[in-house]
């Protein structure tokens, strides 16, 4: 008998060596261990056996059955890695194959930048303001300082919204200083983007509808290093380096002193056609409040002082994005407007 | 504006002072520089030559060889038809490989079978003039083999050009002696004295002058005699070509000379042609004419102020003089003008007649009154120095009520340390003032400031304007950069750009929608196509593109206009915008229009196919972006009504496939708003908007007011305990009368439920073969939950038998579960 358990044993421990899927082992399991199982016939055989062998076949039998289930298990086991393994190899895939289309859609680059210029001043205690784009004379040009027959009205080329002059499209966004001032207390620092209109025949670097910048900040003591100090944050963060500004006179009718502030081109060292081969961006127009803006504003010019800017933000994203007509921006087209 | 180094020269020393370093300085302390040339550098590449011999052509009556002389080892042959070429002369020769103007490169060639290796050259040729009927002989002294440029020092010289726009409060600039003030100071020069009054004239009366308008402030008139007309003096026409001019004979170079060397436009008549009762001022009448100067036929106005020579316009004040006349070869007896304009006149004509000369652009600044009798001196007194022989036969008249604007500000010293943040004593800002002829005056911390007439007529009025000077002569790059400091205040919440920037994230993620930014002003022909009312509209009265007047009311016109071209390259087709319209008939008391700030959105693409289920198709789909979106800005789910009958609906939403959505406004639950109004394209405008054909297929428009979205309540989220019991899910499909709304079906499965309906989901809309005429199927997932049992099937069966009959009661029948 022991002889038959060793041959059970020796056929066993062969299939389970051998096997090569979960149903191969479940065929040993059944083949030995079932119901109708080879080692259930020797045990249902053990009440006839010689009562001397009935333990020595009975103990047999329940190790070899001990042994042939841990087998199972172990090589269960084993295959489950093997499978796993398998699985592993990257053989039958194609990374080539395209990805599944994504949806997706776009926000405007004069949104996406003008958000950066946005969150760089509320990050300095600016509050940001909008205004009216049809806008009264008044706050366009008088209250600015722009009598009536000043030639900065002509020089801006405006779009009039009526015969009596008395209503225009806004040329830049400066008319929120005034409205500013009226609606706030000083000290206050804001600034505001928006859309503005000159009459100009569009082509690759003009536009009759842009977009500008007006920041303005009144408190007790600005002054001209304050200007230039703030500016100079604004495009270090912008830019993301160190970058180099100059003042020098610029002639604006609501400002005085008023300045043309240059950057360093942060796009290259010896000159280029950014530049213009000068090595300087100009990038703003700027100055100290003239006291007569402060009046029309309702704050008296000797208790405060102010600085003003204003700046395109077209050519902002046009930098950024190296794109060489401006006409993109308003012109509607998914071509361009997909890509950001 | 363009200023030439060596004119400079005339008025400061710039020994040892780079034109790159001047360019520099000036652009850092007074005016942008735009750029800096060297004058006719293509003379450096023409040599002065020795004409040894000229020998007639074989071939060509009118053509010589001759044997010119450069300095080099051989003599160069060159064949030139110039009628004036001879041996002995002195000429300009271009050689081969040297390029002259007009990108015009000299090659060796073969003229009627003889060899020219070279080009005499004319003056015109080389861009110094207009004179081409020989060739230009050349001084005597010019040494033979130097550039051209070397041996005339005049032709050495650098231009710069100075940005007008950064002059245009400038009226002292306008002029080389201007500028030049402006570099003594910076350099720390003397501006060299230049000698302007007038020489002692004859003692008879002058010309008599007549001032009937206040335009005219100043007219001095003063007759010289004994003129003769010719070809200016070199230095002067080189000085002239550097900036620009074009030398035309003496008198008209003088005047041209003085007025860009001290910046006051002046005029010659030729004074025979003048009546003898002399000169009168006067503004223009109605439909009267003139020829000017450039011979071209104006026809002037009541508000432009006229030169007369008794009554006859011989001269647009400020601006042009007349044909009649004007001084030519024969002229001798001249009439010298020089004149103080009003700024605003001068400008409105320049511009109305579309004729801005250098004359009108420097009126236009507001000239210094004083300057007319300075300017009479310096040009009798160049014009004396080449003609000895000219007198003066009568004293000047000098006419006009002009008063001198130079005036005195009081200057706080502590004032400029304040606004400009640097640390300057008195005597320093005192220092910086007088370095541009201001006179200062100490008085305790206080500065008496004398401004002078050339900078008192309308840039330097107030305290703030000197301290503009001071900066600026400072440098404005030498002030310390400062950090604001101060308290801050936390910036207050703006709900409506919080909106716009969670509707652009929200669309432009998920939705796939692209943002595009439209133009405010909306096309005539666009608004013919929709068919929109006539407005009201606020209008421009000079549009840069005709048709293009008026201002936006909405924004989903101009998307409209945006999708054919668009649908040619995508077939999805998804936009939106965020801005603003304006309403003239909401204008307030001061005249400014009302302002609606919107959301538009359209979305056009293909029909979709048989096959697709029914709420793929747009409507829906938009539907649900709206939903999405305000839900996600915390309004809620909106609450979608068709319009009501007779409501006015903008002419693009199809008045059938139209709903709005509503939210109850703040502070007031009876009041609700319908800020949301969604629709399909009116369908008489697929065609007219190019959506047809090819491009045909669904488009949907909808239209978001921020302004009613900010004026309704937000119900505020709270958070639903997660169930506690499993749900029962039941499926059932109603065959349905046509008319029977869905939303009453869905009423039905509530009241059937009896409380228990969490959700009924539509997954299945039919109409066909099946159904029968007039009916439609509807087909439901519902779960019924209970929050204090676990459902059974004889929940879900009472449920069942409960809808049957209430779908009976429509009209209907269950057709399976």
């Amino acid at each position: 008998m022991e002889e038959r358990l060793n041959q059970l044993r020796a056929s066993a421990m062969e299939r389970l060596a051998a096997a090569t899927s979960p149903e191969d082992l479940r065929a040993v399991d059944r083949d030995f261990v079932g119901k109708q199982g080879s080692l259930s016939e020797l045990l249902a055989s053990v009440p006839s056996l010689d009562p001397k062998d009935r333990p020595i076949v009975g103990k047999g039998a329940n190790l070899l059955k001990r042994d042939i289930l841990a087998e199972i298990d172990k090589r269960k086991g084993e295959l489950e890695a093997a499978e796993i393994d398998a699985q592993r190899s990257g053989s039958d895939f194609d990374g080539t194959l395209p990805a599944a289309a994504a949806t997706r859609g776009s926000l405007h680059p004069l949104t996406l930048v003008r958000r950066e210029v946005e969150s760089i001043f509320v990050s300095m205690g600016y509050e940001v303001l909008d205004g009216p784009e049809v806008e009264l004379d008044y706050y366009n040009f008088q209250a600015l300082n722009i009598p009536a027959d000043h030639p900065a009205r002509e020089m801006q080329d405006t779009f009039y919204c009526d015969r009596e002059g008395k209503l225009v499209m806004r040329t830049q966004t400066s008319p929120v200083q005034i409205r500013a001032m009226e609606r706030l207390k000083p000290p206050f620092r804001v600034i505001c983007p928006g859309r503005v209109f000159r009459n100009e025949e569009p082509d690759a670097t003009h536009e009759h509808t842009f977009h500008q910048v007006e920041g303005l900040v009144v408190g007790e003591d600005i002054t001209v290093g304050h200007l230039s100090g703030v500016l100079k944050g604004f495009l270090r963060q912008l830019f993301q380096k160190d970058i180099e500004v100059r003042l020098r006179p610029g002639y604006f009718p609501f400002v005085e002193p008023g300045f043309e502030l240059d950057v360093r081109c942060p796009f290259c060292t010896e000159g280029c056609r950014t530049c213009k081969n000068t090595r300087w961006i100009e990038f703003c127009g700027c100055g100290i409040v003239h006291p007569k803006v402060l009046s029309a504003g309702g704050i008296d010019p000797e208790s405060w002082t102010g600085f003003a800017f204003g700046f395109g933000l077209d050519r902002l994203v046009m930098l950024r994005y190296g794109i060489d007509d401006l006409r993109h921006f308003m012109g509607g087209d998914l071509r361009f407007l997909e890509q950001f | 504006m363009l200023i030439s180094y060596n004119w400079l020269q005339r008025h400061v020393d710039l020994t040892g002072i780079d034109p790159e370093q001047l360019g520099l300085d000036l652009t850092l302390s007074t005016a942008e520089v735009e750029g800096i040339e060297p004058f006719a550098a293509h003379m450096a590449e023409v040599t002065v030559g020795f004409v040894k011999s000229r020998e007639p052509h074989p071939d060509a009556d009118k053509l010589g060889v001759c044997t010119v002389d450069i300095g080099g080892d051989e003599d160069l042959q060159i064949v030139c038809g110039a009628p004036n070429v001879a041996a002995g002369q002195k000429v300009a020769v271009a050689t081969v490989g040297a390029r002259l103007p007009g990108d015009f490169k000299i090659k060796k060639s073969k003229i009627r079978g003889v060899a020219s290796v070279g080009m005499i050259c004319s003056v015109r040729e080389l861009d110094l003039g207009d004179e081409h009927d020989g060739i230009w002989v050349l001084p005597e002294d010019a040494q033979v083999g130097q550039p051209v440029s070397e041996a005339l020092s005049g032709l050495t010289d650098w231009i710069i050009e100075i940005d007008n726009k950064s002059i245009t409060h400038r009226p002292d600039l306008w002029g080389h002696r201007g500028i030049a003030r402006e570099l003594a100071a910076i350099y720390g020069r003397e501006l060299k004295p230049l000698d302007l009054s007038l020489p002692q004239t004859a003692s008879a009366a002058g010309v008599p002058v007549g001032i009937q308008d206040g335009a005219c402030s100043r007219y001095i008139a003063l007759a010289i005699d004994g003129v003769q007309n010719g070809s200016s003096p070199d230095w002067m026409r080189h000085l002239l070509l550097a900036v620009g001019q074009r030398p035309i004979d003496l008198l008209v170079d003088l005047s041209n000379f003085v007025m860009l060397d001290l910046g006051q436009p002046n005029h010659l008549f030729d004074r025979k042609s003048l009546d003898a009762s002399g000169i009168q001022v006067r503004m223009g009448r109605a439909g009267e004419v003139m020829q000017t100067l450039d011979e071209e036929e104006r026809k002037l106005g009541t508000s432009d102020l006229l030169i007369c020579s008794g009554d006859k316009p011989v001269a647009i004040a400020g601006v042009m003089g007349g044909a009649g006349s004007k001084v030519g070869n024969d002229t001798s007896e001249l009439l010298l003008e020089v004149a103080a304009f009003d700024a605003v006149t001068i400008r409105r004509t320049a511009s109305r007649i579309g004729l801005r000369t250098d004359a009108s652009t420097r009126f236009e600044k507001s000239l210094d009154p004083n300057m007319p009798l300075q300017a009479a001196g310096h040009l009798v007194r160049l014009l004396q120095e080449l003609q000895p022989n000219i007198h003066l036969p009568s004293v000047p008249t000098d006419a006009g009520d002009w008063t001198d604007p130079a005036m005195t500000i009081e200057l706080r010293g502590s004032r400029v340390r304040r606004l400009l943040g640097v640390d300057l004593d008195n005597d320093a800002i005192a220092k910086l003032l007088a370095s541009i002829d201001f006179g200062v005056g100490l008085n305790g911390d206080n500065l008496s400031v004398r401004v002078p007439s050339n900078r008192a007529t309308k840039d330097i009025a107030i305290e703030q304007d000197l301290i503009e000077e001071v900066g600026r002569l400072y440098r404005y790059d030498n002030i310390p950069e400062r950090r604001l400091t101060g308290e801050i205040a936390p910036t207050p919440f703006d709900e409506r750009q919080d909106l716009v920037r969670r509707m652009q994230d929200r669309l432009s993620g998920g939705a796939a929608f692209h943002e595009v930014l439209s133009y405010s002003f909306v096309a005539d022909s666009l608004l013919a196509k929709l068919g929109a009312q006539a407005g009201p509209y606020v209008t421009l009265v000079n549009p840069v593109v005709d048709g293009e007047v008026s201002v936006r009311r909405s924004l989903i016109p101009g998307l409209l206009g945006l999708l054919e071209k668009n649908r040619r390259h995508h077939t999805d087709v998804r936009l939106f915008e965020i801005g603003k319209g304006y309403l003239p008939e909401n204008s307030d008391e001061r005249g400014l229009p009302g302002e609606v700030h919107e959301l538009a959105l359209v979305w056009t693409r293909p029909e979709p196919g048989k096959k697709a289920r029914f709420d793929e198709a747009l409507f829906p789909q938009m539907q649900a972006v709206l939903d999405d979106l305000c839900i996600q800005l915390g309004f809620g789910q909106p609450c979608w009504a068709r319009p009501e009958d007779g409501q006015a609906l903008d002419p693009w939403f199809h008045p059938g496939h139209c709903l709005q959505g509503h939210f109850v406004a703040r502070g007031n639950p009876k009041d609700s708003r319908a800020p949301l109004t969604i629709g399909k394209l009116e369908p008489g405008l697929h065609k007219p908007l190019g959506l047809s054909q090819e491009l045909a297929g669904e488009a949907i428009l909808a239209r978001v007011s921020l302004d009613g979205l900010l004026e309704s309540a937000k119900p505020g989220f709270r958070y639903q305990a997660i169930p506690r019991f499993p749900g029962n899910k039941v499926d059932v499909a109603l065959a349905m009368p046509s008319a029977v709304p869905a939303g009453s079906l869905v009423e039905a499965i509530e009241k059937a439920g009896k409380g228990l309906v969490k959700s009924a989901e539509l997954f299945d809309h039919y109409t066909g073969p099946g159904i029968g005429e007039g009916r439609k199927s509807l087909a439901y997932h519902v779960l019924l939950q209970s929050d204090s049992k676990t459902l059974t099937d004889k929940d879900a069966a009472k449920f069942i038998s409960r809808l049957e009959r209430l779908a009976g009661e429509l009209g209907g029948e269950l057709r399976s579960e």
